[in-house]
């Protein structure tokens, strides 16, 4: 199964990630989840980043923050539109999830 | 191109779980897939007529309705709809109402389904 989770908050407690073990997972970052991609606490990057995945991070969403590409900490976070999501659920993915 | 069906179980007021739903459906549609929209929830909400548009509050009527008027198809939980004091006379046009079952159906011939919110 290949898996594209959305992750909608900015809260640690995303312990549903460690449970699914899809064959290729990939993260999108939406909403108050764009401040993973942004935030360190006590130096250190979310631990949301941790997992062998493909990330992404909804750009409107980090606009809408008063943030960009620019703030984005990890290079392996990608920063998509609408659209880019549109493609990858039906390109790269089969399954979704809204965490 | 494909059918996208979205089921959107937004939140309280705030939550922008239908702003998104509204923002990705118009995406695949721009992208040429055909789109179901499922409300269910707080979610009712977006199905109520003449709604006041204010400045720096989340006014999703005008941008549904054209939506609609491009193929989207949305429905709304009759139930959720009615617990909520939402009644035929102030749904909004093209809004249909229908049991659970017709989000089960319309999940079934999808080809991609997307279930936001529930928070």
């Amino acid at each position: 199964m290949k898996l594209v989770a959305f992750v909608s908050d900015y809260k640690m407690t995303v312990d549903t990630l460690d449970r699914l073990k899809p064959e290729k997972l990939g993260i999108i970052l939406v909403q108050n989840g764009v401040y993973h991609a942004t935030t360190k606490e006590k130096g250190k990057p979310s631990s949301l980043l941790n997992y062998s995945a493909d990330y992404y991070v909804l750009q409107e969403d980090l606009e809408t923050r008063g943030l960009s590409g620019a703030n984005v900490i990890d290079s392996k976070v990608k920063v998509i539109k609408f659209g880019d999501i549109v493609d990858l659920m039906f390109n790269e993915y089969d399954k979704t999830a809204w965490l | 191109m494909g059918k996208l069906t979205i089921g959107c179980f937004a939140s309280l007021v705030g939550s922008t779980n239908l702003d998104f739903a509204i923002k990705l459906a118009g995406a695949a549609m721009e992208k040429g897939h055909k789109v179901d929209l499922w409300v269910s929830g707080n979610g009712t909400m977006i199905s109520i007529k003449d709604q006041r548009p204010f400045k720096d509050y989340s006014s999703l009527e005008k941008p549904l309705k054209e939506l609609m008027a491009k193929g989207l198809n949305v429905t709304a939980c009759e139930a959720c709809a009615e617990s909520r004091g939402y009644h035929h006379d102030n749904t909004l046009e093209g809004v249909k109402r229908f049991s659970m079952d017709w989000y089960l159906g319309s999940c079934f011939d999808a080809d991609r389904v997307f279930h936001i919110g529930g928070e």
